[in-house]
């Protein structure tokens, strides 16, 4: 085991998405089999082939509290500050800093690290500039040289500023002062698993002594709507992971976070333990943006690379969370890389985005942070959506009841564009 | 804490497209010559914008440096010159993956601008919101024009994509963006991928390219860019007293990255050792760098540790430095806390001088430019440099490239939103065995 010796945990978690503003409600959601999947409001559903979504629905100034912050972020990072300030709270971490002398709290600062997983650009932001090309078509001038002279009067001088794809890291560390190793991550919907991986890494290598690592997206936009529909990838209703009828995702948006240290420093400071972060494997498929190998072979080795890197065998494994999108193609191929690596001793699988919709960028954060609280109970919540297994995937332990993981231990996997599969593996807290 | 022995990691080969060359080799040319990629903007009618001109990639023939011609189709004008600066990385290394070893293999990409193209935006607009006013029904419109195409060319990791099928990457991949610190922090991430032994072999750089209307707007906006449209050849300044704003650019930068130990048993000839990463924050503010450089010198400071060496051993500096007032007056402090009393020894230059500033490409084509420097022991200068500024008096090489030989060289970058990067390349010779 490469790792041994220096365990690194989880002592803080956070979470926002149409579920919930807590770990706690998004829980209560899960448990109850209550999706948040439900018709959209952020612009008129009426005519659309697609009129569902999980939206947060949550008041901005509750997510965050700055009146004049909200001027230079656009809405999938307000989704990552809060997500991340939660976590961040949820460690005990600020309570142990104001403890700390002056210079105690610089080097604490230049030891914490934040590791973001954006969705990167966004479509929104964009629509500033529609006003102002209506007038640059219609000018004598011509279009770009009025949309070139008038730029400065009709769009706000912040645009740039609200958009750039690494405002979470931006803000959550000037109010936090989080001053050591940091990233933004934009592998589409591999980014905020990335994070989570590259956060223990990071600890693991020494460069940083704990890190908050987050994942955040605001895929719920009508162009995104509109291709993934184009393409195929759209359900009209919440997801069916694996089920015979399933018919493609449906969007949600929000973030999740968590704080990972070394176990030594979380007992030493008297922090609760969430869990354990044991391994992961990243591979990537070299098949294009939207291609899947058939045979399932990416998730089969980023699996193995996982199990690999945390030193355990398949036996151990307690517990599948899948990426499980409800699309056709996804979820076959997903469930015939984990029958290359179990055989026929899969343990109990399930998938979350039945329930919060498919939050891309911050799918697979989301999903850990719940991974860690079904260790922490014990007991997997049902797909409430689920019909009957697919009859090319079945036999498969995946279930509308609840069951229970058969070990402390979980996988994780996430997949996304450009033929990514990430894989972690974590223990629950004892 | 038990000192972890870490694995050697050698930069064995290199491709460049920027505005100063569509290759490694022109673009080393181009900046030891002098050249200047700055010019009034080709592409589209800048004529209007408060910065009229950029350094565009010129003469750029996609259809002969890019191997695979059908991803084409997919890729933007930024994908293009990633796909040919990495193709020249892989064919100057003299390997690529293969169907044995592709799993071995990994991408690191600094991945530029995240937003749609004005030509998207324009589709958008005229079945969307003719009046101005955004109406999601135009998209449902059976006359809209809207092309799946077009959307994955837009997505956040559509780059790495093409890469990874291009050349049959198989391990681990990424994107990051942290703005103008991206391809710094790309090739970070690729050494500390490799150090832990997830992949043998790594290509990592960046790609950038926002001369386009809604891109340059942006910058306008923010009043970040030069507007001595009358002297685009002599906007980039940086140290200059008289600075006032960086020059926008464009193009792609590739490493090679390779164990070392499997790179000597091939004979590979190799540049450099990729020695160091450094990663800090700035928490500052969001467009500008602390004036007594705390944030920066915490990067350098942790690159230097990461590459085992000290401040004594570094030769030649690659500065980040921009032409803006504040990036620049920043940098120079933290040079001159981590140096001390070296300052004086330690030679320094912004590349941006020539080719521009090209944002996630620029740490990325910045660490290449410190690997020739390393070969060839000449450092390139810092061009347009007449007037001192007393914040800036850092030993800057100016008026011609500097034969020097260099024991190790610093590339810094510094990124909108705080993010620093700065990465240690070693002279091989330094190197023991």
């Amino acid at each position: 085991m490469k790792h041994a010796g220096e365990k690194i945990v989880f002592t803080g978690s956070g979470i926002v998405c149409g579920a919930g503003t807590s770990v706690a409600e998004v829980w209560a959601r899960l448990e109850k089999g209550e999706t948040a999947v439900a018709p959209f409001t952020q612009f008129d559903r009426t005519n659309w082939p697609v009129k569902v979504a999980a939206e947060v629905l949550q008041d901005n100034r509750f997510l965050v509290s700055d009146r004049k912050l909200h001027k230079t972020i656009s809405r999938t990072d307000m989704f990552g500050i809060y997500a991340t300030e939660s976590a961040i709270e949820d460690s005990g971490l600020p309570a142990y800093r104001e403890g700390l002398g002056e210079a105690e709290t610089d080097a604490f600062n230049d030891r914490t690290g934040l590791i973001v997983g954006s969705g990167g650009g966004n479509y929104r932001s964009n629509y500033d500039y529609l006003p102002l090309m209506t007038a640059a078509k219609a000018a004598p001038e011509g279009e770009l040289p009025h949309f070139g002279r008038e730029l400065g009067n009709q769009v706000t001088p912040l645009w740039l500023l609200k958009n750039l794809p690494n405002n979470v890291l931006c803000h959550v560390g000037i109010r936090g002062q989080h001053k050591g190793t940091n990233a933004c991550i934009t592998n589409q919907c591999s980014s905020g698993v990335l994070a989570v991986a590259e956060g223990a890494s990071a600890i693991w290598n020494n460069e940083a002594d704990r890190i908050a690592a987050v994942g955040h997206d605001s895929p719920f936009e009508p162009e995104m709507v509109y291709y993934y529909h184009q393409l195929g990838l759209m359900s009209g209703e919440a997801p069916r992971p694996f089920d015979a009828e399933r018919n493609g995702t449906v969007f949600g948006e929000g973030s999740a976070a968590v704080v990972l240290e070394r176990e030594a420093d979380a007992k030493a400071r008297g922090a609760k333990v969430l869990g354990e972060f044991l391994g992961f494997g990243c591979c990537s498929e070299a098949t294009g943006i939207l291609d899947l190998e058939p045979d399932g072979d990416g998730v089969k080795r980023a699996i193995e690379a996982a199990l690999a890197d945390a030193g355990i065998t398949t036996d151990q494994v307690g517990l599948i969370c899948a990426h499980g999108n409800g699309n056709q193609a996804s979820d076959l191929t997903e469930s015939m890389g984990i029958r290359n690596v179990f055989g026929d001793d899969i343990p109990p699988v399930t998938a979350f985005k039945w329930a919060y919709g498919h939050l891309i960028a911050a799918s697979g954060v989301a999903d850990l942070v719940m991974v860690l609280e079904v260790l922490k109970r014990g007991v997997i919540p049902g797909i409430a959506t689920l019909g009957e297994v697919d009859p090319l995937i079945a036999p498969f332990p995946i279930s509308r009841e609840a069951a229970t993981p058969r070990s402390d231990i979980a996988l994780l996997i996430c997949r996304g564009f450009g033929g990514m599969n990430v894989v972690l593996v974590v223990r629950g807290a004892s | 804490m038990a000192k972890i022995e870490k694995r050697r990691i050698a930069v064995t080969g290199i491709g460049m497209v920027t505005p100063v060359g569509n290759t490694a080799a022109e673009t080393w040319a181009g900046l030891l010559a002098g050249k200047n990629g700055a010019a009034p903007t080709q592409s589209f009618d800048a004529s209007g914008f408060s910065t009229t001109f950029s350094a565009e990639v010129k003469g750029f023939d996609a259809e002969s440096a890019v191997p695979n011609r059908k991803l084409l189709k997919y890729a933007s004008r930024s994908h293009r010159f990633a796909l040919a600066a990495a193709a020249e990385a892989l064919s100057d290394a003299g390997i690529a993956p293969t169907e044995a070893d592709s799993h071995r293999w990994g991408l690191a990409v600094g991945a530029g601008m995240l937003s749609v193209g004005y030509e998207d935006l324009t589709v958008l607009h005229d079945h969307a919101a003719p009046d101005g006013e955004f109406n999601a029904d135009g998209l449902i419109d059976p006359d809209f024009p809207g092309n799946v195409v077009n959307f994955c060319r837009w997505q956040a990791n559509a780059g790495q994509a093409l890469l990874t099928k291009q050349f049959g990457i198989r391990g681990y991949a990424t994107s990051v963006h942290t703005a103008c610190a991206s391809g710094g922090q790309a090739i970070g991430t690729a050494l500390k991928v490799m150090r832990r032994g997830q992949c043998d072999y790594m290509l990592a750089g960046g790609f950038d390219s926002m001369i386009n209307p809604t891109g340059i707007s942006g910058f306008c906006l923010l009043g970040a860019l030069s507007t001595d449209n009358d002297n685009p050849t002599g906007a980039s300044r940086p140290f200059d007293a008289t600075r006032n704003g960086f020059v926008l650019g464009e193009g792609a930068g590739f490493l090679v990255l390779e164990d070392w130990d499997k790179a000597t048993a091939r004979g590979a000839t190799i540049y450099a050792e990729l020695a160091g990463d450094g990663n800090s924050l700035s928490c500052y503010r969001i467009t500008d760098s602390p004036p007594d450089g705390n944030g920066p010198i915490q990067a350098i400071e942790q690159a230097l540790g990461d590459a085992g060496i000290t401040a004594a051993e570094i030769d030649y500096v690659n500065a980040h430095g921009t032409s803006t007032q504040m990036n620049d007056r920043s940098e120079c402090a933290a040079l001159k806390a981590v140096f001390a009393g070296r300052i004086d020894e330690v030679r320094v230059s912004s590349t941006k001088s020539s080719m521009g500033h090209l944002i996630a490409a620029a740490g990325a084509v910045e660490a290449a430019v410190c690997c020739l420097a390393i070969r060839d022991s000449l450092a390139p200068m810092n061009a347009n440099y007449e007037n001192p500024d007393p914040d800036c008096d850092v030993n800057l090489i100016t008026g011609a490239p500097q034969p020097m030989r260099i024991r190790a060289a610093l590339s810094n970058s510094l990124g909108f939103g705080g993010s620093n990067s700065s990465l240690v390349f070693r002279n091989p010779e330094e190197v023991q065995p």
